[in-house]
């Protein structure tokens, strides 16, 4: 199949015997990549938990995302360089892990709710940011994101546990 | 055997009883048990550190708008309790299913002497600095310190799982 071709070649590649130079680079890598996921996910709640008006309803929806959304780009690129090499170190191996199939499509399926947001009713933000609650669509979209993160750090933990996987 | 790090208090026999105990030995069994404890003791810490991130950068002149850290606090602060009430009830849990090796394990008491300094620091030097007005100028290194020991916290958890306790 065309995913697991791409998969064993990335096996063979230099980033994969990179990876495999020193035990050290495995667990050193996870660890930044966990980090960057608490980095991600922290912040993002704070802008869903905004969204749904449960916390700082004092300020501005704007005024939040404006603040906090550049700390959650910050955390994805970190999340992402170190997912890719920690990716290429046993590409075959995640190919066959369900969990991590979850992953990926959760982490889709996230990216594409807050880019519906951002394009659609954020847009518009300066309408509705003074009224008290934000619209249902701004809120729907602060729920999917939650529900999304906390199934993408579920199955990141279950990609350590599932069969013949070894916690590195 | 590693030497007890506390001789005057041997803790071995607890953790040899919460090890013993049916919950213990439930979770020790079951990957997914575990895993599942693994994802919410994460999401505690995500909540713990997002909040404390927000208010660190208030505290560091960089927060949302023109809000002070006491109001950004304030308002953040049941998200914050909910993030360690959240860590302290998983947390034990977790240990219980593995409890002999973690005391054998020093990332293990790394971990929980900076979880002690992280929390005492927390709910005395933070939360005064950051309800202080007007802000002081120690307001920095608090938070630098604030967001220092929490990463901390959360490196030395990573390490339990990555060594393994020595011969």
């Amino acid at each position: 199949m065309f995913l697991l071709s791409i998969c064993q070649w990335l096996d063979s590649t230099r980033l994969n015997a990179f990876m495999r130079m020193s035990t050290w680079f495995f667990p050193t890598f996870d660890t930044i990549h966990t980090l960057g996921i608490v980095l991600v996910a922290g912040t993002i709640m704070l802008v869903d938990l905004r969204l749904l008006g449960l916390t700082l309803r004092s300020e501005p929806v704007a005024g939040v995302v404006e603040r906090i959304v550049p700390w959650t780009l910050r955390g994805f690129a970190l999340m992402f360089v170190t997912g890719a090499l920690l990716f290429s170190s046993e590409a075959v191996k995640l190919y066959h892990s369900p969990a991590f199939r979850i992953k990926l499509v959760l982490l889709a399926l996230a990216g594409l709710n807050a880019l519906i947001f951002h394009l659609t009713i954020y847009r518009d933000v300066a309408n509705w940011d003074p009224a008290a609650a934000a619209p249902i669509r701004a809120r729907l979209a602060g729920l999917l994101s939650l529900a999304f993160w906390i199934g993408i750090i579920t199955a990141g933990r279950a990609i350590a546990y599932g069969s013949g996987y070894d916690l590195g | 055997m590693a030497r007890a790090p506390m001789q005057f208090l041997d803790l071995l026999p607890v953790f040899e009883w919460m090890e013993s105990t049916p919950v213990a030995q439930t979770i020790r069994h079951s990957a997914k048990l575990i895993a599942l404890l693994e994802s919410i003791h994460l999401i505690g810490l995500t909540l713990l550190l997002g909040t404390i991130l927000m208010v660190d950068l208030s505290l560091l002149g960089l927060g949302i708008g023109r809000s002070p850290a006491s109001r950004i606090a304030k308002e953040l602060r049941g998200w914050t309790t909910a993030g360690i009430v959240i860590m302290l009830t998983s947390g034990p849990v977790i240990l219980s299913s593995e409890a002999i090796r973690c005391y054998r394990t020093p990332a293990f008491w790394v971990k929980m002497a900076l979880l002690a300094i992280a929390l005492i620091f927390h709910f005395t030097i933070h939360r005064k600095v950051v309800f202080e007005q007007p802000p002081a100028p120690r307001a920095r290194w608090t938070a630098w310190l604030s967001l220092g020991l929490w990463t901390s916290v959360a490196l030395a958890g990573k390490a339990i799982a990555i060594f393994q306790p020595p011969d």
